[in-house]
């Protein structure tokens, strides 16, 4: 796939991920066990052959970088292309901020997108988790000669506040869009991602900063949905949005279900991640572990049910973590009781400590607090 | 550049007493401990020990071997400076070469290899022990007493004295004979088969052992000896905590069990001396409804429905409802199907144990050919078929057959 160059939007914090994103932005919320969240659209476009992509950030960005570093561990680490990190300029004209949407990011790096050497472009947004394939995707925005794909999905898997729909004429071109609507309308979801050409892209780009446009939908699609060739592909396998800390925490317990660890983790199109050196996970002699996801390089030697354990965590004797999600290198003190937790990383919970949340509202303990 | 410090390994052993775990790939590329290959340990302990260049010699089944080096990279040995080399065997002009005729022959023919980097010391190294350790601090000895030649040793005891090469030591812990296996040892300091040589002096000491048509090329048999023949001084180092040789099935199976122990033997978790390893991307593993795993090591892309048992599950292993896993390695990718029950046995790559099938027995006082049942990478047991203890499956076994 020499002819497709990847854009990443890696700059939005979600509000309602609260603990979650107060370190970090929602690309690299860590998830299922060994991933942040950018894992998976980096991984697509890599499995789809996509050898250059850029990566949109503005803000508390350390924890990605940190994260992706020179993308070796995708294979970006490269002497011609590769993975390159567009954070944004500081001009004296503009207050600094998150970008208000992906086509003021777009506007932003505009110089990169001009020497962009590849003639069609994906771009997506960094914190979903899904698994699909972008060569499918692109074989048919090929076939179909429309000017814009969109990828959306029959299944809605968002807040409608957080989505945009696409609506169809017959001929199966998009004919309107609903954009962050109040109430979830009886149209596919967009998964906010699309395939278009280059030169399209720019010349977008450029209209809309002559018109301080910077919704991409709203700027870009809608004044053009009548002039612009814009066609849904349809993706049917699952996809994990992260909003709040409720989303979180669902999308964690979805893990669980073997059909969703099928398709989210198709050994044929491998999520990569950054690459630790763990051992093995060590299960002590009275340890107890009952459908639970766990990554290596964690001793178990209490009790797991229904949790997702990250690397390093240890669970001490005779405590018991139930409907949890524990990030890199938790402890859970001995004879502790924790239910309906998420833990962020480095969290430490002493002996005899016990901790309800509930499904619908999970606690979240922010990273390195001691409990 | 020159560097003060080049190791080089010894990985082109065929390992021929761990049978048919080596059949498709040399001893070091064997995988263990769950996350691991024999030679992730040496390398992690050159690079751990500031070590960055490292030549490794290879010669039997180098392909999985060579792939799983590769550049180097996850030991940190990509350097543009020295790094890790493969090192095979190579034709000269003239139709002139030879395969590695020994030891010291593998190191005389990369002679040219070391000249390059013109050290002061070379480290030499096997590719078929499990052990932590810092060399930096043994070229440190080296240098302190200004030795031609350190020797690593162990202390073992007297009985197990006579399966090992023993130092004979004086008060300085300086060698004053070696004795090959002795009968009756004089001293229980065995040699783990890791050298530090001035590099000046073993070159010479190569060059001469080559031109002697009587030698078998062997650091043990005759450079060793040859250098305390010509009055050379060599050093013991004494090395304290887990090492261990895991060159046959029966060590094998011990030292992966050792790694359960982490108290006795090595701390795998030590964030100060990490154990490095090319490892493939897996999702977490996952333990079903009705898994129990009790005193075990489970690794990445593993799915436990059954049960498992004091045992090491490496990468990608599928242990299904009802089977029963004991006392037993699942190297990557192990099936084990539902019902199937698997005791005391090493089941290699990718192999398939079916539905209601047996491997391996506890041991049996009453049976004198006890021992870890074996079954080779790739192969299938099949149905209700029975592997016992001590077998050795190369090929495929029929249903209801019993091997």
């Amino acid at each position: 796939m020499n002819d497709l160059h990847g854009i990443i939007f890696a700059y939005r914090s979600h509000r309602n991920l609260a603990e979650l994103t107060r370190h970090r932005n929602t690309c690299s919320v860590p998830f299922a066990g060994r991933h942040r969240l950018i894992d998976f659209m980096l991984s697509n476009m890599v499995n789809a052959g996509v050898t250059d992509i850029g990566l949109i950030v503005h803000e508390n960005y350390q924890s990605l970088l940190d994260h992706v570093g020179s993308g070796k561990d995708w294979d970006l680490s490269r002497k011609h292309g590769g993975l390159r990190i567009l954070p944004p300029f500081s001009t004296a004209e503009r207050k600094q901020g998150e970008y208000r949407g992906t086509m003021e990011a777009l506007i932003g790096v505009s110089s990169y997108l001009k020497k962009i050497r590849q003639e069609y472009v994906v771009m997506a947004w960094g914190d979903m988790a899904l698994n699909l394939s972008i060569e499918d995707v692109f074989r048919q925005h090929l076939a179909s000669g429309s000017d814009i794909t969109v990828v959306c999905s029959h299944t809605h898997w968002g807040v409608p506040q957080e989505c945009q729909y696409v609506h169809t004429d017959a001929s199966g071109r998009v004919c309107d869009m609903s954009v962050r609507p109040t109430t979830e309308p009886d149209a596919p979801e967009c998964l906010d991602m699309f395939i278009i050409s280059k030169q399209i892209l720019l010349e977008l780009v450029e209209d809309c900063a002559a018109h301080d446009q910077y919704s991409f939908s709203l700027g870009a699609l809608l004044p053009r949905i009548n002039t612009l060739n814009i066609r849904p592909y349809f993706y049917s396998g699952y996809v994990g949005r992260v909003q709040s800390v409720k989303d979180y925490f669902q999308r964690s317990a979805d893990l669980l279900r073997p059909e969703v660890r099928q398709d989210l983790f198709d050994p044929a199109s491998p999520v990569r991640a950054k690459d630790r050196s763990d051992p093995s996970t060590y299960y002590g002699p009275s340890s107890r572990a009952v459908s639970s996801l766990i990554a290596d390089g964690c001793v178990i030697e209490g009790e797991v049910r229904e949790s997702i354990l990250f690397p390093g965590v240890v669970v001490e004797k005779g405590a018991i973590v139930s409907n949890c999600v524990l990030m890199q290198g938790t402890v859970v003190g001995r004879d502790s009781e924790l239910s309906h937790v998420i833990t962020d990383k480095g969290v430490h919970i002493g002996q005899h400590r016990t901790l309800h949340g509930h499904a619908n509202y999970p606690v979240a303990i922010t990273k390195n607090a001691e409990v | 550049m020159k560097k003060e410090c080049v190791a080089m390994l010894l990985a082109g052993g065929q390992g021929s007493r761990l049978y048919a775990l080596t059949s498709h790939v040399a001893k070091p590329a064997v995988p263990f401990g769950g996350k691991f290959r024999i030679i992730d340990f040496p390398l992690s302990n050159c690079v751990n020990s500031g070590i960055d260049t490292v030549g490794v010699l290879t010669q039997y089944r180098p392909l999985e071997l060579n792939s799983y080096i590769g550049s180097g990279q996850p030991w940190d040995l990509d350097r543009s400076d020295g790094g890790v080399h493969i090192l095979p065997p190579y034709m000269r002009e003239g139709d002139q070469g030879t395969w590695y005729k020994g030891t010291a022959n593998a190191i005389y023919q990369n002679i040219g290899f070391l000249d390059m980097y013109d050290p002061e010391y070379v480290v030499i190294l096997s590719g078929d022990h499990i052990y932590k350790m810092d060399y930096s601090k043994m070229v440190e000895h080296h240098k302190q007493v200004d030795a031609a030649c350190t020797i690593s040793v162990l202390e073992v005891t007297m009985e197990e004295a006579t399966r090992f090469g023993i130092m004979n030591v004086d008060e300085n812990d300086i060698v004053y004979e070696f004795e090959e296996k002795p009968p009756q040892p004089k001293s229980n300091l065995a040699s783990m088969g890791i050298y530090v040589f001035t590099w000046s002096k073993l070159r010479e000491y190569l060059i001469a052992d080559e031109a002697d048509p009587n030698s078998s090329n062997d650091f043990g048999k005759n450079i060793i000896p040859n250098m305390l023949c010509a009055g050379e001084k060599l050093a013991a180092y004494r090395f304290h905590g887990y090492w261990k040789d895991v060159g046959t099935i029966d060590s094998l199976w011990d030292a992966n069990m050792d790694m359960l122990a982490p108290r006795t033997s090595i701390d795998l978790y030590d964030p100060s001396w990490p154990i490095y390893a090319r490892t493939p991307i897996k999702p977490p593993h996952f333990i079903g409804p009705n898994g129990v795993v009790s005193h075990s090591l489970v690794t990445g892309g593993s799915e436990v429905y059954g049960t498992v048992e004091n045992s090491i599950l490496f990468h990608s292993v599928t242990v299904e409802e009802g089977a029963q896993v004991r006392y037993s390695i699942l190297m990557p990718g192990v099936t084990v199907r539902a019902g199937a029950k698997i005791e005391y046995a090493i089941i290699a790559e990718n192999a398939v144990v079916e539905q209601n099938a047996c491997v391996g027995t506890p041991p049996d006082p009453s049976n004198p050919d006890w021992g870890v049942a074996v079954v080779a990478g790739g192969v299938t047991v099949g149905e209700q078929a029975v592997v016992s203890a001590h077998a050795m499956v190369r090929e495929n076994v029929k249903g209801g057959e019993q091997v």
